[in-house]
Order: C-alpha cells, then sequence, then structure tokens
C-alpha cells in the first residue's frame, strides 16, 4: 500500500467528481438540481486547489463560486422560475451543437495538455512537497504589493523582469466590479410610484429617515 | 447616514413578481384564536387581506332565547374568554335595566373593583401575546406570572380562574370573601414595579418601536366609520370612553371616581404618572399608540381599584343579591354598552313576559376591530401582519359567539 | 499527530497513521460537536427559563434536567419520518446533511489550544469566513425542496440575510488580522498570550467597537434573535423549517448550535486571547513545553478549558439577547446590515489602520508584557 501514490489517488477523486457533477449538471432536467450538481462540481474543483497546496485559492473558490455565485444563481432560478421544480428540455439540435463545441475544445486543452514536456513525465519533474504549513498567504500578500517571492527562482532573466506586482490590475478590477454593481442597483431600482392617496393629515409627524 | 424613508407601500419595481395568495390560520401561533386570514402578496408586500371567521361560532345567541337570563351567564364568560367578568357586566346590567333594578352601593362598588381587575388581566394577556407576536418571549411570561395573582384573586372570589359567573343579574353570586382585600392590595403593590418592567421591555424597547411605530395608522375618521371602539379607537386620538361618555346605568358605576380617559388629546396623554415617552418615530393611530394606550389604562385601572376598593370598604348594603332563577322579563327591550377591555361590548335583551327571553344579542367589539383590518394592511409587509393584529387585541369568542 | 503515531508508536504504514490521524481529529470534534449541541440545548432551556422567571426542566435527570437534552434527543430520533408529497426528495434529505458539514468545516480549521487543531491552515480566518458562507446552501435547498410557499419564502428571506451579513463580518475580521499580521488562528492566539492586557479587543478603541460589530453581524449570520426571520414561529410558522420533523429538524439544529460556538470560539481567538487565561497561570506554574511534554500538554489542556470557557460565555450572551429582544422585520435586518454595520465596520477598519500607523506602540495605557513578543512567532504546527 505503501507504493499508491496516495496523492494521485485523492487527485484523481476530486477529479472524478468535478467532471462527473459537471456531467450531471447538463444531464439534470430539473433547474435547481443543476444548480446543485454545480455546486458539488465547483466544490470538488476547490478540493483539487487544497490538494495542490494551494490554500488561499481554495478557500477564495469555496468563498466565490461556492459562497457567492451560485448562492445567486439559486437566488435567480428561485425567484423566476414559474413554478417549483422546473424541467429544462434540451431538444437534439442542441446537443449537437453543443457536442460539437465542447468536443472542439476538448481537442484543443488536450493538445495543449499534452504539448507540456513536464506534465507528459510526470516522475521526472515530480518535486517532493514539505507537508509542512508554508506562509502561503504571505507570499500572495507580499505579491500583491510588488515583492515577488517567487520572482527570485525564476533563473529566465528575461522573464524576472517582466514580473512585478498584482496591485494595479487588482485595482483595475475592483474598480471594474464597482462599476458593475452600481449599474446592476441602479438597474434594479425600486422607482417611486405616484402616492395613490393623500397621507393622513391628523396628528401625522413626519417620521425621521432611519 | 439619513435616507429617506421608503414606504414599502408607495414603491414599483421592475421585476415583476407575482401575486401569492397565503393562507394565514385558521391554525397559526399568531392569529389569537381560530381566524383565518388570506393574505394577497406581491412578493413581501401585502395587497390585500381577507379575514374568515366563524370557527369558532357556537350560537350563543340563539341558546340564549331557550334559557334563562341568569343561567345565560355562563355563556358570556365564553364570549371574551379573557375578560369574562367584563362580559357577566354587560349582560347583568342590560338585563337589570329590562327590570329597572337597582342596585346597592356596595354592590355598584364591587363590581367596579372586580370589572376594572379583569380589564388589568386582560390587558396583560394582550401586551404578552403582542410581545410573543413580535418574537419577544419573556414578557409575555412576565405578564401571565401577573395575571396567575390576579387569577387567584378571582378564584378567592368566586371559585374560578378563567370562566368566573360571577358578577351576575341583580349583583355578584357571593360577597368577597374576608381578607380579599388586604391580598388585592399586597397585589397591586407589587404589580406597579412590574409595569415598569414591562416597558422596558416593551414599550421603549428600539426594536419592538421598530416593528410597531407606523404601522398599521388607523385615522380616527376610519375608526369611527368601521365603528372600532376601545384602545383601538383611543390609539387614534378620539377620546370616547364609555366610562365616561356611555349611558348613566353603567357610567354612573364610575361617578365620583378620578381616572383619566387615555387618549392623546393636544397632542399629549394625561400626564398623571410619568410614562416612557412617546417615540419620535410614532404616529398617532399607529400599532405602537394602540399599545401605548392599553399600557397606560393598566395604570388607570389600578387607581380605580384602590379608590373602589376604599369605597367598597365603607360602603353598606349588600353585595347585590341574585334575582331569582326563573325572574320574569317584562316586555320590551334593554339595549346597554359597556367598556370592555377590547372595546365596547353592547348586550340586548327583549323580553316577552315570560322568564326566558325572546331575542338575546351580543354586539362585539372585537368584531368591528377585526373588520378595519382590511384598511390597515393594505400594503404593508408580510411580517407586519401579526403586528396589527397583535395590536388590535381581538379575541375569537367574542366575534364568532 | 500522525507524525507522533509514526515516530513513537511505530505505526508502519504511514498512510494508515495519516488516516487515523484524520479519523481521529475528526472523530473528536464530532464528540465535541455533538457534547456542545446537547449542553447547549439543556443551557437554552435553563438560561430562557430564568430569564421568563420560571425554573426551566427539572425533571429528567436529577433536579436540574440534565438529561433533558438526551431525552428530547431520543424524541426526535424516533419520530416518524414525513416528507411533505410535493417535496423533492433528493434535496429534501440532503438539505440538513449540508449545512451541518458546513459547520462542521469550521471546527476543522479553529484550534482549540496552542497547536491543539485538526488543519493546520495559514489562511485560516480566510478558510473559516469561506466555509460557513456554504451553511446557508443548506437553508435554500432546504426551503426549496419542502415544496411550500412558506419555506421558499422563508428560505430566502434567511439566505438574503447570510450573504448580507457576510460583508460586515468579514470587514470585522480584517481587523485582528490586520492587528496580528497574519490569518494563522494558531499565532493569532499565541501573540494574545501573557496578561489580559495583550489581547486584541484592548489594542485600540476601534478594536473594542470591532468586536461589538462583529458579534451583532455573528448573530445576525446564525439566524439568532434578534435575527431569527427564518425561524420566526408567529409568522411563517417555522419559514425553512416547517416541514422538518424529528432526526432532519435535530440536524438543522446540530448546525446552527455547533455555528454559534464556532462564531464565538472565532471571536474568543481573535479578539480575546483564544486560550489565553487573563492570567498567564500555565507559564507561572510551569506547564509549558519547556518543561517538558506532560507539562506543556496540561499548560495546553488549561488553554482548552479558557478557550471552551469563552465559547460558553458568548454562546451565553447569545441566549441572553434572544430571549430578551424582539425580532426584527426583514427589511429592518438587511437595513442594520447594509446602513449601520457595513459602515461602521468600514470605519472602524479605517481607525485601526491610522491607530496601527500613526501609533504603533500603543498609547502606553495598558502595561507592556514582554511575555507576549516573545510567544508571537511560535506556531506548535507541525
Amino acid at each position: 500500500m505503501d507504493a499508491i501514490n496516495w496523492h494521485s489517488v485523492f487527485f484523481l477523486l476530486f477529479a472524478l467528481l468535478a467532471c462527473g457533477f459537471a456531467l450531471a449538471v447538463v444531464v439534470a432536467g430539473n433547474i435547481v438540481r443543476m444548480a446543485f450538481y454545480l455546486v458539488l462540481s465547483l466544490g470538488a474543483v476547490a478540493g483539487l486547489f487544497f490538494l495542490a497546496g494551494a490554500d488561499f485559492l481554495g478557500a477564495m473558490q469555496l468563498m466565490i463560486y461556492v459562497g457567492g455565485t451560485l448562492v445567486l444563481l439559486a437566488f435567480g432560478v428561485m425567484l423566476t422560475a414559474r413554478g417549483p421544480f422546473v424541467s429544462m428540455k434540451t431538444t437534439a439540435k442542441t446537443w449537437a451543437l453543443a457536442a460539437i463545441i465542447g468536443g472542439s475544445l476538448l481537442v484543443v486543452l488536450l493538445q495543449t495538455v499534452l504539448s507540456v514536456d513536464d506534465w507528459l513525465h510526470p516522475d521526472a519533474a515530480a518535486v517532493p512537497r514539505p507537508v509542512t504549513t508554508e506562509p502561503t498567504a504571505t507570499r500572495l500578500g507580499l505579491g500583491l504589493l510588488g515583492v515577488r517571492a517567487d520572482k527570485a527562482q525564476q533563473a529566465d532573466e528575461t522573464l524576472r523582469a517582466g514580473m512585478s506586482g498584482y496591485l494595479l490590475a487588482f485595482e483595475i478590477v475592483s474598480v471594474h466590479l464597482l462599476v458593475v454593481l452600481v449599474g446592476a442597483a441602479y438597474l434594479a431600482r425600486a422607482k417611486r410610484k405616484p402616492l395613490a392617496k393623500a397621507p393622513p393629515e391628523e396628528g401625522h409627524k413626519d417620521p425621521e429617515g432611519q | 447616514m439619513s435616507t429617506e424613508k421608503t414606504d414599502p407601500g408607495q414603491v414599483e419595481f421592475d421585476v415583476r413578481t407575482d401575486e401569492m395568495l397565503i393562507n394565514m390560520g385558521p391554525q397559526h401561533p399568531s392569529t389569537h384564536g381560530v381566524l383565518r386570514l388570506v393574505l394577497r402578496t406581491d412578493g413581501e408586500i401585502v395587497a390585500g387581506v381577507t379575514p374568515h371567521i366563524g370557527y369558532l361560532h357556537r350560537c350563543a345567541e340563539k341558546i340564549g332565547e331557550n334559557v334563562t337570563p341568569r343561567q345565560w351567564i355562563p355563556y358570556t364568560d365564553r364570549l371574551d374568554y379573557l375578560a369574562s367578568m367584563n362580559m357577566n357586566l354587560g349582560w347583568a346590567l342590560a338585563v337589570e335595566k329590562l327590570l329597572g333594578l337597582e342596585l346597592p352601593e356596595k354592590a355598584k362598588h364591587l363590581r367596579v373593583i372586580i370589572v376594572e381587575l379583569g380589564r388589568i388581566a386582560s390587558h396583560l394577556v394582550a401586551a404578552g401575546t403582542y410581545g410573543l407576536d413580535l418574537g419577544s418571549f419573556t414578557p409575555f411570561m412576565y405578564c401571565f406570572r401577573e395575571r396567575e395573582r390576579v387569577m387567584d384573586l378571582f378564584e378567592m372570589a368566586c371559585g374560578a380562574r378563567l370562566t368566573y359567573s360571577y358578577l351576575t343579574v341583580g349583583g355578584a353570586t357571593h360577597d368577597l370573601p374576608a381578607g380579599w382585600l388586604e391580598k388585592c392590595e399586597a397585589f397591586l403593590d407589587q404589580f406597579e414595579p412590574v409595569i415598569d418592567e414591562l416597558h422596558a421591555v416593551l414599550t421603549s424597547n428600539e426594536i419592538f418601536v421598530r416593528r410597531t411605530a407606523g404601522v398599521g395608522v388607523l385615522t380616527p375618521e376610519t375608526a369611527v366609520d368601521y365603528g372600532c371602539t376601545g384602545p383601538v379607537l383611543r390609539g387614534s386620538g378620539v377620546p370616547w370612553d364609555l366610562r365616561c361618555d356611555g349611558e348613566p346605568r353603567y357610567a354612573e358605576m364610575y361617578d365620583d371616581y378620578k381616572f383619566e380617559v387615555i387618549a392623546q388629546t393636544d397632542g399629549r396623554y394625561p400626564k398623571d404618572h410619568d410614562y416612557p415617552p412617546v417615540p419620535r418615530t410614532a404616529v398617532l393611530g399607529d400599532s405602537w399608540h394602540r399599545f401605548y394606550v392599553r399600557m397606560l389604562e393598566v395604570v388607570q385601572s389600578v387607581e380605580l381599584v384602590r379608590q373602589a376598593m376604599d369605597r367598597y370598604s365603607r360602603a353598606d348594603g349588600s353585595h347585590g343579591e341574585p334575582v331569582p332563577l326563573r325572574q320574569k322579563l317584562p316586555k320590551g327591550e334593554a339595549y346597554l354598552e359597556t367598556e370592555a377591555p377590547k372595546g365596547q361590548m353592547g348586550f340586548l335583551v327583549i323580553g316577552d313576559g315570560s322568564p326566558i327571553p325572546w331575542r338575546v344579542r351580543a354586539r362585539s367589539s372585537s368584531f368591528c376591530n377585526l373588520s378595519v383590518i382590511t384598511e390597515l394592511c393594505r400594503g404593508c409587509l408580510v411580517a407586519d401582519v401579526p403586528a396589527i393584529l397583535g395590536s388590535l387585541d381581538l379575541v375569537l369568542g367574542e366575534i364568532d359567539r | 499527530m500522525a507524525e507522533y503515531l509514526i515516530n513513537n508508536l511505530g505505526l508502519a504504514p504511514s498512510w494508515l497513521a495519516h488516516l487515523l490521524a484524520a479519523l481521529v481529529h475528526c472523530g473528536l470534534l464530532l464528540v465535541l460537536i455533538l457534547t456542545a449541541v446537547a449542553v447547549f440545548n439543556w443551557m437554552e432551556r435553563k438560561v430562557a427559563g430564568r430569564i421568563q422567571d420560571r425554573l426551566g426542566p427539572t425533571r429528567v435527570g436529577g433536579r436540574f434536567g440534565w438529561l433533558q437534552s438526551l431525552a428530547d434527543g431520543i424524541k426526535l430520533w424516533t419520530k416518524e419520518d414525513t416528507m411533505p408529497g410535493t417535496a423533492d426528495v433528493l434535496l429534501f434529505r440532503l438539505a440538513p446533511y449540508i449545512s451541518f458539514c458546513a459547520s462542521f468545516c469550521v471546527f476543522v480549521a479553529l484550534p482549540f489550544s496552542n497547536g491543539w487543531v485538526a488543519l493546520h491552515l495559514d489562511t485560516a480566518v480566510f478558510f473559516i469566513i469561506a466555509v460557513a458562507g456554504l451553511e446557508v446552501f443548506g437553508v435554500i435547498l432546504g426551503g426549496y425542496a419542502s415544496g411550500s410557499k412558506w419555506s421558499l419564502l422563508g428560505a430566502m428571506r434567511e439566505a438574503a440575510q447570510v450573504v448580507s451579513y457576510e460583508v460586515p463580518m468579514g470587514l470585522c475580521l480584517v481587523v485582528p488580522v490586520m492587528i496580528a499580521g497574519t490569518m494563522n488562528l494558531t499565532q493569532i492566539g499565541n501573540q494574545q498570550a501573557g496578561w489580559l492586557t495583550n489581547w486584541f479587543i484592548f489594542h485600540d478603541p476601534f478594536t473594542f467597537l470591532t468586536f461589538w460589530v462583529y458579534f451583532t453581524c455573528a448573530v445576525a449570520s446564525v439566524n439568532r434573535a434578534p435575527f431569527d426571520l427564518a425561524e420566526a414561529e408567529s409568522e411563517l410558522v417555522a419559514g425553512f423549517l416547517t416541514e422538518y420533523s424529528g432526526f432532519r429538524w435535530s440536524v438543522f439544529f446540530m448546525a446552527e448550535y455547533a455555528s454559534m460556538f464556532a462564531v464565538s470560539g472565532l471571536a474568543a481567538i481573535l479578539f480575546f486571547g483564544g486560550w489565553n487565561g487573563p492570567l498567564p497561570v500555565a507559564r507561572l506554574i510551569g506547564l509549558t513545553p519547556e518543561s517538558g511534554p506532560l507539562a506543556g500538554y496540561l499548560g495546553n489542556l488549561l488553554g482548552l478549558a479558557n478557550f471552551v470557557g469563552k465559547c460558553v460565555l458568548g454562546v451565553t450572551l447569545m441566549m441572553w439577547t434572544r430571549w430578551t429582544l424582539p425580532r426584527l422585520r426583514i427589511d429592518q435586518v438587511i437595513t442594520t446590515c447594509w446602513k449601520y454595520c457595513v459602515p461602521l465596520a468600514a470605519a472602524m477598519f479605517l481607525g485601526v489602520m491610522l491607530w496601527m500607523v500613526a501609533l504603533p506602540g500603543g498609547l502606553g495605557l495598558l502595561p507592556s508584557n514582554p511575555a507576549a513578543t516573545a510567544a508571537a512567532d511560535v506556531d506548535g504546527g507541525k
């Protein structure tokens, strides 16, 4: 049993879960069940991140995708479905189109993956990972501010010069998100209807804003 | 951080939400009895409320045509079963009016003691269950602890704890036992600080105020139009109390008693004690004011009981012997309304010469108070419906009879 | 622990050692949660009774009703397994367990004493925030799968509430992380070793206020009164829980009590020094790892008692507010979040940041404690 690479076993397990549930999303008829399977699939992806030692990224995946995006999806589905347990019927034409697009994407991905030497011969490139708590968050934080801890390990001079902090990109994305939020809030704003009847006069004190 | 207060009933959303018919009751923890409310909601906002009643109808009035007035007293108990004494009084006075009976002084003072204690007990239930509806579990226990003491007093007087059948045509069935007045005095002494406790947990509680202030505003005109009476009417600022403004046979019971009608006149409540101040967000006629009127009435009732006990102990005469069981009723009719804790309770008796009335009718206050709920709930949020319902203080026994 | 098993007990196959270690950790946590739930259930009834001027359970298991929780548990397990006819069977059955798993995962990253944590995570705070936000899924699915309008309304309300309160809660949790300079909960706890003046809550007035904002948000995110719209008995009968009875209901409630325990534990570590008591007793009487493994273990045990004591106090405070205050309406709950808690949390965040820049050594009002700095970098993680 010692010869079994448990790391690979768990990797395969999580990968199977992720792919399996992703397939289930496509195949399931009930919308809410689709959302649920997507939760499990993205949770498995988070598991893959944890397995790779990227704790921060894994937690981020859980928080943003599972906790945020999918709750939003569930809300949207439940509030707009015209009846409970609405089912989606996919026509054969849609299946065919999806198969073509999905298939071509799969081919491209496989080609890219198989062209990376390191990934084709994993044992040769394997770096033993110490099972200790690496201060991953610190390195990420430093990288954000411009101190790229992985810069030092980059042998290629030209590549090293191009590595700077992520702060500008982070700020740009934040501003983008803010614009999106403001826009969404504006679009969904409640419009004031003209008052249907006059407010009660006697003893009516103007209530202070909360 | 000041933002304009948005009235949820006055906004329109681009996202269309479907209208839903939600059924509250007849089994529901906060409908105060077997009341079925059908809410038409648009998202979270209530577009309309339709009450369906009749689940507790027991043909009390029809039964009244088959028994003598004294035999009908237990049926009055079960009308507003939380204030049975007051129901007994209403019916007794109506029949006495038909018979033209005059009661001795002592009986009148006894009736004031009993009826005002009944008012305290009823308002305690109203306050406690109102808190419970809004999620505040503790004041419910405090109120019922005090109510237990009132019921102990009533048990000493007549042997029953909920449906007393104590006040009857002609007076009361028994006189107060020895030592009762001292016990009542002791109860009142320890009760007054509890009222302040209740003010702290309910009346002045920030969350309670937020849930009730400005919710379910009832204008005085609407209140009068719908026939609302009692704290519901006085909470809208109309100073109408049958103990002062009612007909002589009833109002004379309260002659020479010093008390105030609790209603906001000229922007102030009667300033006799240090009541908690009215919050800024409260609008006259909202649920908070109806609740406040009840709390203040409790203080007034305590005063009245003390005065009545004093006069009772000094008065001579009897406690009022009940009339014979098969007392013949003269031909004619008599209608009399009394100020019950929940509003004006009226009883009609039409006699035809025999001991058994020809027709008996109970005009219940909660019936008219309930009818105004369609006006009050229009445009409020679903969570406001228990807040409004609780402030109306309904008893289904009274509504359905 | 796996190393302990391999090195000291000579357990040969390393995979077995790791597996056993994981099982023991999970088992311990599960036992802890279930015991805590049972105790809190009993405590809730007693605390509720006393606040309401009555006694609470006094019959089952002696004068204080110790075994009342057990009796309740047995009743719930043996109750009939009902499911509404229009329910989505799979999701209905699965929903309570999702809530419970999310709750349980928080404990996996929560240290109970110096180095006593199931998973040594460097990003523990972030992980906890992420996983705690998954509990709402069980609620949404439960409400939806019950197939009733009432349940759906309640679930939507609760989901909106929990998701909204994650924002100010996250902002509040960043403050102690900023003060400590690390997201590693064990290190944060160790930085507060020494006298109680080292606790982060006394670091500056902004952090003090931050704790109260955090506590409000925590109460809201575990759906306790005054924010318990989802379970409001008087309004939607029981919200998303309406159709749940018996064992499944008890799993939801286990998730709630476990969450209460978890947020209290988080507050204890981040603001109140975690396993460090107000006086450094363990250090004074020599129960430190330097004096030997047994002494270190006993010192950690004392720390565990401290930690659990603080958690129990936090949970008691939550119970106290539940039985005293009425509940807020959903729009008032959301208003409180976005118009009060978020600006307050942001202001506190700014305040702490400015404080740390302007007064790095503090005001010097509280006596400086050398032991704190010495223990700052010790991470008992292995």
